[in-house]
């Protein structure tokens, strides 16, 4: 660094410093963080490091880049210190001041290269947004965009919803959704089934995380939007924008109708990875195992079973937890269900990596509404 | 007037000639028309005897010494000033000669002024307030051990004490928690008085609380209040014990009782051994007076025919002893509680109880106990507290239990541990060598895995990692709230609370037994959590100040302020301004002065001379200028036009007699140099000034004005300095209306920081002056105030 970007490092970490003065170093943010056992420090100690005024320490700060926003850590802390924003501030700061340690950097370079060669998900389109959004070195843009630009042609295949109308629910699943015909058919008929209509705006793209540009204009315009995504919840939310989790509304319609749901497995391993509402989301795939009479099996091996690997937007491999949990839900011989679109992505390239396959279903995929004679939920998987 | 005043001047031997030209001064003071004696120095012998002369002369011509400051007075005179002299001081001297260069016309110039200023304006002499005999007798409020301990030593003292309780049992939480720090035995000892032998007399005997001037108040509770401090009337109001005291402690009468109270805790008729007068008493919220008990009650020792009994009774002084409570349980919902796996160290000392009872089986009840610290305290959105008492709890059960269980793995999670002094330390240091496991680190939140088995996810700070605990059982070390009904007794005896809550102390160094309400005192963990051992502490302390108190024969020399029934229009601004609640509105009386136009039915300010403290800052405040501080509004205006009419350019200072004019005359011992256009104006507090007073100084030339009183937060009358902060803002804000940019400053200043006296002084002086030259170069400026204000 030159002596110019040394002092403004110095004095942004000083500024830093200044916002966590209260700091206890109590531990409670990794305790709350999903990704508390995976990190090697934990956002205590990057606290701790800008207290300390240590800038070198905290330019090589590898766990920023474990952070999945969730915010856990922030609801959590006893002095009301902002940690998230702490952990996204000093993650700003490897990319201005970090060079070439700074892993986003590298990791776009990754998505880069994968990206002229691989069309489906797992994460990688998170890299196209971010080639599009400049998080790549310069010599990369254009292979980056070339990639970018096979994916627009790939969903210009894709067939087309029709426009929201005044009875259906705008349903949004940023970039996700859109790359998996399959995905979107079941979900799509799931909430059919349920008499929910879900109308998707036509050609909204990226969500704007995690390069931090503003969501689509038709989305802020619509003031709120169903959602399957947190990283989009993010993103929406800085933006204004009210997001309703589509297991909520799945199960609500379920709920309100008094309707059986089918299921495609008799049991089943239920992930929700860092979504902010956790417990919610838990206690409703608890409530649609009950509809469905299949069993949830939540005697994980660790209470959160951690991020999928997601982090900070870019995946980078899974998670020894997620690893751990495929293990798990394989020695079950139960499907891992989430509700989460990220999720079962990422869950789905950490099953890869072993022979004998574990299946990982999107809540929409995995439960449907039961034929209304039916008296029972079974398996039809 | 001046002609009664003789002036005692003082040359200090010397020591002020370099500055000051005597011969000028004194002719100067002489033609004040007033007797001038001018000394090489008073506080010789000669000048001594000379003064004591002056005194005695029956003149009663005013004396006003001028030379050194007060404070210097107040020490080189404190013989003959014990012997009743009164001597007006004007300083010439710390605030003077001594602090100000060579220039010995303008020198002997701001001598004049202080000489004149004291001479012209004098400040009527306090008198003290009428003596009334206090009753001698106290009512203790709450019968905890703080409150026991208080009562009893009050009757050893001799004063006639009245406890009220508002359960059967006396003793509160410390019989409740088995053994306790530091001792290591029960938390229910009591001192023994000097009839009985022992140095320890135990709660759960009978003769613990016995005192004839003792008199216990069970199942009572404090309604209302009313009187003056030092003759207060209190309404008690008391629920009957339906067990008579021809009870022989069977129990058939619990046994019969077919009703269990919602908690499960006990019967409606139910014995709590705890201090041994009363055994047994009927639950009245749960009793369905079925009647089941008194049939089966051998010796008819049930009368459910006894009702709520209504007394009075006088008190010259109230002790809250109200204690505390565990937090309630939403303040560690996130911890899991309450849960059959999660309890607080409280219910835990029960279980522990029942544990070791147990001891037999020869099996841990269990094999893992996580112990949680700080558990909803130290948390801005929970208690932001600390109740220092948490950790020795945990302490003593965690040794205990492992003493129990050897084999039961015992770790606490915590932030720090407060374990204060050589015995805390010791109590750490043996927890560690019973093998208890202390994890620095505080979990977030517990859950439950899906056998309903607490688990804790923590990160262990000192090895850097992040850990799951899976225990059988969890303790969570919750903090202390104020006791349920604090707020609402509080409210009854006039007295302020702190802002958790808990009975907040007069004063948090000085005076941490009273409360802000003259006559009611408070002790133990009503003003915050204490251990047993700063509960037995406090109230020795209490029942000290309360007998000094009801004992004392003599009152303060306050001059209370003078309402001026003509002016007054009771609009209620006095009251709401007084921090002692002297101020009061009463109906005028029908052919009384008023103020004309006045609506028939407005009351008038009156304001309490025993309760008042002589501050001013009522008179500050009044809209109507209608109270006449003993510092009025004409000699503090006339002082201050005396000091600085026709000054160049001078700063004009209100500095409160306590710890500003303390660091101001330490300042002036240590001849810290600053401009002599400096002027001071001393008042009793602060809070003396108002706008009016700032925007006169202004009208009158000051280029800058400050205003110096006590320590943040630490004034001598509780709220001088927001008062004075007040009327700077109203000031300010005329003062910018007229766009007149003269600066107004406060500062807080203790006498430790007298060295800033000279730094602060001079500074401002630059700063004013070179606004001041600024604004006459730029226009003519028209003084503010010079219109309508001046009239």
């Amino acid at each position: 660094m030159t002596a110019v970007a040394t002092e403004k490092a110095r004095s942004a970490v000083a500024a830093l410093a200044e916002r966590c003065r209260p700091c206890l170093q109590c531990g409670q943010c990794r305790a709350a963080c999903p990704q508390g056992l995976d990190m090697a420090e934990g956002p205590r100690r990057v606290i701790r490091l800008a207290l300390a005024g240590d800038v070198d320490g905290l330019l090589g700060c590898q766990d920023v880049w474990r952070c999945s926003e969730c915010n856990a850590c922030t609801k959590t802390c006893p002095m009301e210190v902002d940690v998230a924003a702490m952990m996204a501030e000093v993650r700003q700061l490897q990319r201005d001041f970090g060079g070439p340690r700074c892993p986003e950097r590298g990791a776009a370079r990754v998505a880069a290269g994968l990206l002229r060669h691989t069309k489906t998900v797992d994460g990688v389109a998170f890299g196209a947004v971010m080639a599009t959004r400049g998080f790549v070195p310069h010599d990369l843009v254009d292979a980056a965009s070339q990639g970018a630009h096979r994916i627009a042609r790939h969903l210009r295949r894709t067939p087309r919803l029709a426009s929201p109308t005044n009875e259906s629910t705008l349903f949004y699943a940023g970039c996700a959704l859109d790359q998996d015909p399959a995905l979107k058919k079941s979900t799509l008929s799931c909430a059919a089934d349920l008499d929910l209509a879900l109308g998707e705006p036509i050609g909204a793209g990226c969500c704007g995380h995690p390069a931090a540009a503003s969501p689509p204009a038709c989305l802020v315009a619509a003031g709120s939007v169903v959602t399957a995504c947190p990283a989009c919840d993010r993103s929406l939310a800085a933006a204004g924008v009210a997001t309703t989790p589509l297991w909520q509304v799945l199960a609500d319609a379920a709920r309100r109708q008094g309707r059986k749901l089918a299921a495609r497995a008799p049991r089943f391993v239920p992930y929700v990875g860092c979504l902010v509402d956790r417990d919610e989301a838990l206690a409703r795939l608890a409530e649609a195992a009950e509809l469905a009479g299949v069993e949830s099996v939540t005697t994980y091996p660790s209470l959160h079973a951690g991020c999928c690997g997601g982090l900070g937007g870019v995946y980078r491999g899974p998670s020894e937890e997620v690893l751990a949990l495929v293990e798990f839900a394989a020695a079950e011989h139960a499907p891992i269900v989430t509700p989460c679109l990220l999720c079962r992505d990422n869950v789905r390239s950490a099953a890869r990596r072993r022979p004998a396959g574990v299946t990982a279903w999107f809540w929409p995929e995995f439960f449907r509404a039961a034929p209304e004679t039916s008296e029972q939920g079974g398996s039809d998987a | 007037m001046t002609a009664a005043s003789r002036v005692l001047l003082c040359e200090c031997a010397g020591t002020m000639s370099a500055n000051i030209d005597f011969g000028a001064l004194e002719k100067s003071l002489a033609a004040e028309g007033g007797a001038v004696e001018r000394r090489r120095v008073w506080c010789g012998a000669e000048g001594q005897a000379r003064l004591a002369e002056l005194a005695e002369d029956g003149s009663g011509q005013r004396l006003v010494f001028v030379g050194c400051s007060g404070d210097s007075v107040a020490q080189r005179f404190s013989r003959l000033i014990s012997q009743g002299l009164e001597l007006a001081v004007a300083d010439v001297r710390e605030g003077c000669a001594w602090v100000h260069g060579d220039d010995r016309v303008a020198v002997t110039d701001k001598a004049l002024r202080i000489a004149r200023a004291a001479v012209r304006f004098p400040v009527t002499s306090p008198r003290a307030a009428e003596v009334r005999a206090r009753v001698d007798s106290v009512v203790v409020v709450g019968g905890g051990v703080a409150g026991i301990a208080t009562a009893t030593e009050l009757a050893r003292m001799g004063h006639h004490v009245d406890l009220v309780e508002r359960q059967p049992f006396l003793g509160g939480y410390a019989p409740r928690i088995g053994t306790a720090y530091p001792t290591n035995d029960c938390g229910a000892c009591l001192p023994t008085i000097e009839e009985q032998s022992g140095i320890r007399k135990c709660l759960y005997r009978n003769a613990a609380v016995d005192h004839p001037n003792l008199a216990i108040w069970r199942r009572a509770e404090v309604e209302s209040v009313s009187g003056d401090p030092g003759e207060f009337e209190v309404s008690l109001r008391q629920l009957p014990n339906m067990v008579t005291q021809d009870c022989v402690d069977c129990g058939l009468c619990e046994k019969a009782c077919p009703v269990t109270g919602p908690d499960g805790e006990h019967k409606a008729i139910y014995s709590e051994v705890f201090d041994g007068r009363v055994r047994w008493a009927v639950d009245l919220d749960n009793c369905t007076f079925c009647g089941a008990c008194a049939e089966a009650c051998p010796v008819e020792a049930i009368d459910f025919t006894q009702s709520p009994k209504l007394a009075r009774i006088r008190a010259g002084a109230i002790v809250a002893a109200t204690g505390c409570d565990p937090a309630p349980p939403e303040m560690v919902a996130h911890l899991g509680y309450p849960a059959e796996s999660v309890l607080t160290q409280i219910e835990f000392a029960l279980l522990l109880d029942d544990w070791e009872e147990r001891l037999w089986l020869d099996k841990p009840p269990v094999g893992e106990v996580v112990m949680i610290q700080c558990a909803g305290s130290r948390d801005l959105r929970r208690l932001p507290y600390c109740s220092r008492l948490c950790c020795t709890i945990a302490l003593k059960h965690a040794i205990r239990l492992r003493e129990l269980f050897p084999q039961t793995r015992v770790t606490v999670c915590y932030l720090e541990l407060r374990t204060l002094g050589v015995e805390g330390e010791s109590w750490y240091t043996a927890a560690r060598l019973a093998g208890v496991e202390f994890l620095r680190g505080s979990p977030p939140r517990v859950e439950f895995d899906a056998d309903k088995r607490p688990v804790v996810e923590v990160e262990d700070v000192g090895a850097g990692r992040k850990r799951t605990l899976r225990p059988d059982l969890v303790v969570l070390s919750t903090g202390f709230v104020p006791a349920a009904d604090t707020g609402r007794i509080a409210g009854v005896l006039g007295a302020r609370l702190d802002e958790a809550g808990f009975v907040a102390a007069l004063d948090a160094k000085n005076r941490a037994s009273e409360t802000s309400a003259e006559g009611v005192f408070v002790c133990g963990s009503a003003s915050g959590p204490k251990s047993l051992v700063e509960c037995s502490i406090q109230a020795s302390a209490t029942a000290a100040q309360v007998h000094g108190y009801l004992t004392s024969t003599g009152r303060r020399r306050a001059a209370a302020p003078v309402v001026d029934a003509a002016r007054c229009v009771g609009c209620d601004v006095c009251t709401g301004a007084c921090p002692f609640g002297a101020t009061s509105l009463v109906e005028r009386a029908g052919d009384g002065i008023r103020p004309a136009g006045l609506r028939d039915d407005a009351k008038l300010a009156v304001i309490d001379e025993r309760v008042c403290r002589s501050c001013g800052i009522c008179a500050a405040h009044c809209p109507e200028l209608a109270i006449a501080h003993s510092l009025d509004d004409e000699t503090l205006l006339g002082r201050v036009r005396t000091l600085v009419e026709g000054a160049d350019h001078p700063v004009v200072g209100f500095v409160c007699a306590e710890c500003a004019g303390a660091a101001f005359s330490l300042a002036g011992l240590r001849r810290d140099r600053y401009p002599e256009s400096v002027r001071l104006v001393e008042l009793p507090c602060l809070g003396r000034v108002s706008a009016l007073h700032l925007l006169e100084a202004v009208r009158l030339g000051a280029a800058g004005v400050f205003l110096a009183g006590c320590a943040e937060e630490r004034c001598h009358y509780r709220s001088g300095d927001q008062s004075a902060a007040e009327q700077i803002a109203v000031a300010r804000e005329l003062l910018g209306e007229a766009g007149n940019p003269v600066p107004i400053e406060q500062w807080h200043l203790c006498a430790a920081e007298r060295h800033t006296v000279g730094r602060r002084l001079r500074t401002l002086c630059a700063h004013a002056e070179k606004l001041a030259e600024v604004n006459e170069a730029s226009d003519e400026l028209v003084p503010v105030g010079s219109g309508e204000e001046s009239s």
